[in-house]
């Protein structure tokens, strides 16, 4: 049995202790916001946060995330309550086919979450991991440019990266 | 003189995806009546469009969203002529029904970059007759004269009264539904040309888009297949008891393709697949390597007994070629090249007695559900598909192979089944982009006119594997499966040995102006499946043409714009978006030190497209670091798609041109993931700069055209930076 934290919630599963987290988010728990695109990873479509950071979770193994906060793209905004970055994928009508956008975003939300006002450097450093293959990137990067000011004007919003105690939590 | 003899309806099958009912005619569209359920009380004026008593308007989206665009495009369409606004209309995939065809096409397909063309004014008038019912009973409920009726905003207004549609759908729909009412005209358009954020960016932002894989029906197990290392051979005998004993795993059955594990999990038939042992037969594929395939495709192209098939002779053809002031030869060759759609393929298959439903992603329903239909033995009006968003297309779904897989593992184990393909299985079984090897050659006049233009091109073709593939799912049920069968394989050798397959000749003769022109193709296929490859010929075609236009103004001693110019005056859309490019990137001017401007154009898909890039060198490396594009398309629908397709044809073209080659050794695929069949990454996405020239003509397509351009661009910048003409793709520097 393994327990851990998904969008908030306390979950426990018991599955073999070797299937990766992604299928367990999308088959297991039915959240089908993560894709799968290589298995390897390698494209970073599977990309969620574990305890903050932006995990390909195509390759981790769910026991290895006993005990931790995850986070998908479930968990980074709704569409009658977005994210920031999300307000500016919009916006900026990044996704094409929309295939690998979650994963962008995942990536991105974990780089402005440590790094608010990252370089360009910055963001092609977080975001190499992430495959598009519809040719978004020159969005992407203009989005989290737009999401991050968005961010720092609000001082927003990082309470869903905090692995322990959240506000959501502590209200509901 | 002669003109190549190609029928309007051939070249269509040759541009993306298209109609078998040229061989055998289509059958398997559902039955008359709307093309959805009805809802109570809704009014239903034809298959497009439903508006509900509580105001309601949905539009049930006739082609494939892939990332394109088109569903945007289209419901933009309807938000014009309906006066609603585009984020207010609930759209839906449509199902399989005949009123959602493309009319280019005469298959529900999407595909050839045609779907805004084809649908520009037929589903306008759609909207625009529907708009009328409204406003007739509108007129008739309130009892007043028609002009006093007018839309607004989604609402009917009377005399500065406000009622929604849903109060006149009861009246409307006993009414006769108007027919021709006239169009908006492109002045009056609020809709149409107006950039706004797309209309599927929020479910893409969110993750609550639904593709093909995440469909979830009861009692749903999860299905993988083992399927031969050498594509094509036949399975000679399997032992399955290792892996019937891994946990989670229900089956293991033999389908066409190979062996299918089904498990509870994905990952438990993923890890169960991978202790089967699987014997398989030797096919002519496995005694093929790329060199080897190499090697045979130049002794072809020198053999001048083998004259192949005629793709164009215009003029003299190629008779007076060394009568010119200069004569200029070249070989060029492309690759290999697999899809790598970001979502791999997969399809589930629910089956309910003798009815099944199908979810998936697909390029053509029409197909999908045909194949369901001749694999699992179901009746045409028992299967139902349910169409997703797609995880990219370009090409590559619709063709059935993964419907026939999923079908036939749902029906031998008698289980609700979702097949996933992983990435590894997804590029080793790909149709691919054909390689090539071509002899460019032209005489020159002193002027520098280009009075011969002669191509001999080696290589196979791909609508013979299209036809292997759509014969089967597209023939009409009551045609025996043996007949059926024997047709479908017919395609390889009528292609091979009598027509020329119209993507062999694509884009390569048809730009500029000579009068003399002879293109000719030999098919060499050592039997690697091929398909369309987004742009498809125009994809390998325009490099070599582009290419080689720089090498011919080159040894005229002509700058490569003006030579280019000065040889496409009978083509004023490629002229007017060449002259705007060149003005936008500056050509001619002092650029950053190291930095070198390479130029191509061409007009594909009823698009012309002009692209300068802006590269330097590092060592062997090739770095591009802009590309500036001019589009003419016709009418736009929403331009910042518009420039998101050629941006995304740049990128794609751009990790075709840097990275794109599959390669075979004994008949084995040897790439497989992306460590060893890269993607063009956000740090090497170079700048894209997209201009869009100025029209009022029918929109073209978009989807594909800004492709073709980008390798021919890079490869004549890396001539000018580095002196050497690589007339390889992948571009390699030595
Ligand atoms: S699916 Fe996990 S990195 Fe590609
Ligand atoms: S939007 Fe299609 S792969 Fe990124």
């Amino acid at each position: 049995m393994i327990t851990f934290q998904l969008n908030n919630s306390a979950v426990h599963v018991d599955i073999d202790p070797d299937t990766p987290l992604l299928w367990v988010v999308r088959d297991h728990f039915k959240l089908k916001g993560s894709k799968f695109g290589c298995g390897m990873g390698l494209c970073g479509a599977c990309t969620m946060h574990v305890n903050g950071e932006a995990v390909r979770t195509c390759t981790l193994p769910i026991s290895a995330v006993q005990g931790a906060a995850i986070t998908s793209i479930e968990g980074l905004g709704t569409p009658d309550n977005l994210h920031p970055l999300q307000q500016a994928w919009v916006e900026y009508s990044v996704p094409q086919c929309g295939y690998c956008q979650s994963g962008q975003l995942m990536s991105a939300s974990a780089l402005l979450a440590k790094n608010p006002n990252p370089s360009d450097d910055d963001i092609e450093m977080a975001m190499n991991g992430n495959i598009c293959r519809c040719g978004t990137y020159s969005k992407i990067k203009s989005a989290i440019k737009s999401g991050a000011e968005a961010m720092r004007t609000q001082g927003s919003l990082v309470e869903i990266f905090d692995p322990v105690i959240t506000d959501k939590e502590a209200s509901s | 003189m002669k003109k190549a003899s190609m029928t309007r309806r051939l070249f269509l099958l040759s541009t993306g995806a298209a109609a078998t009912g040229l061989i055998v005619g289509c059958s398997t569209a559902a039955a008359k009546g709307r093309g959805y359920s009805a809802i109570a009380g809704a009014f239903e004026p034809n298959s497009f469009i439903q508006i509900t008593p509580d105001n309601k308007v949905i539009f049930y989206l006739p082609s494939s969203e892939m990332g394109q665009g088109i569903l945007d495009g289209l419901t933009t369409l309807i938000a014009e002529e309906l006066r609603v606004q585009p984020t207010a209309i609930d759209v839906r995939h449509a199902s399989l029904h005949e009123d959602y065809k493309n009319p280019e096409m005469g298959m529900q397909a999407t595909g050839g970059s045609n779907a805004t063309r084809a649908q520009f004014l037929p589903l306008r008038q759609a909207a625009a007759d529907t708009a009328a019912a409204i406003r007739n009973a509108a007129a008739k409920q309130l009892d007043q004269p028609l002009d006093k009726i007018v839309l607004v905003d989604g609402q009917v207004m009377v005399e500065g009264k406000f009622y929604g549609f849903g109060d006149f759908v009861a009246v409307a729909a006993l009414m006769p539904v108007p027919e021709n009412s006239p169009l908006r005209s492109p002045k009056q358009f609020d809709q149409i040309g107006r950039q706004r954020p797309r209309l599927d960016a929020l479910s893409k932002s969110t993750g609550t888009a639904e593709f093909g894989i995440d469909a979830e029906v009861e009692n749903l197990y999860r299905a993988v297949v083992v399927r031969s290392p050498v594509l094509g051979a036949t399975l000679q005998g399997f032992d399955a008891s290792a892996a019937l004993k891994r946990s989670g795993v229900v089956d293991v059955v033999k389908i066409k393709s190979g062996v299918a594990v089904v498990a509870q999990s994905y990952w438990q038939a993923r890890q169960a697949a991978a202790v089967l042992e699987l014997n398989w037969e030797k096919t002519e594929l496995g005694s093929w390597s790329s060199d080897s395939i190499y090697n045979k495709f130049n002794e072809t192209l020198n053999d001048s007994s083998q004259k192949g098939l005629e793709c164009c002779d215009e003029g003299e053809g190629d008779k007076l070629l060394d009568q010119s002031a200069t004569v200029v030869a070249a070989d060029y060759y492309a690759p290999y090249l697999a899809h790598a759609t970001m979502e791999p393929l997969n399809c589930t298959v629910e089956v309910n007695g003798d009815s099944c439903a199908i979810y998936l992603g697909t390029q053509n329903v029409q197909a999908s559900a045909g194949a369901a239909v001749y694999y699992g033995d179901f009746d045409a009006d028992k299967v139902k598909v349910h169409p997703a968003f797609l995880g990219g297309g370009f090409g590559r779904r619709g063709l059935g192979d993964d419907v026939a897989e999923a079908v036939l593992i749902a029906q031998k184990t008698g289980r609700n089944i979702q097949l996933v393909w992983s990435r590894e299985d997804d590029m080793s079984n790909d149709f691919y982009r054909p390689a090539a090897l071509v002899r460019m050659q032209a005489g020159v006049s002193e002027q520098g006119l280009i009075e011969t233009w002669a191509v001999r091109r080696v290589g196979p073709n791909i609508m013979g594997y299209m036809l292997d593939e759509w014969v089967d799912a597209l023939a009409p049920d009551y045609l025996n499966k043996g007949f059926v069968d024997w047709l479908s394989k017919l395609g390889r050798p009528i292609f091979n040995r009598f027509i020329a397959d119209p993507s062999a000749g694509d884009g390569i003769y048809s730009d500029y102006d000579t009068p003399n022109k002879a293109v000719r193709h030999v098919t060499q296929d050592p039997g690697l499946r091929t398909g369309f490859w987004r742009s498809v010929g125009h994809s390998s075609n325009a490099f070599f043409k582009e290419s080689f236009i720089d090498e011919l103004a080159q040894s005229a001693g002509i700058d490569e714009l003006d030579f280019r110019l000065a040889n496409m005056k009978n083509n004023p859309r490629l002229t007017e978006a060449t002259q705007l490019v060149a003005a936008k990137a500056g050509w001619g001017k002092t650029l950053p030190e190291g930095h070198f401007h390479g130029l191509a154009t061409h007009s594909s898909f009823g698009s012309a497209v002009a692209q300068i890039a802006e590269i330097s060198i590092k060592g062997t490396q090739i770095i591009v670091h802009k590309v500036t594009a001019a589009i003419h398309c016709g009418m736009v629908v929403n331009p910042g798609i518009v420039r998101d397709q050629v941006e995304g044809g740049i990128i794609y073209g751009l990790t075709a041109a840097l990275h794109g080659e599959i390669t075979l050794v004994d008949g084995v695929i040897q790439q497989s993931n992306f460590h060893n069949y890269p993607m063009l990454r956000m740090a090497d996405a170079p700048e894209v700069e997209v201009h869009i020239v100025e029209s009022q003509e029918h929109p073209e397509g978009v989807g594909e055209p800004g492709l073709p351009p980008l390798a021919p661009a890079v490869a004549n910048a890396v001539f000018k930076a580095s002196g050497q003409r690589l007339r390889d793709l992948p571009l390699r520097l030595s």
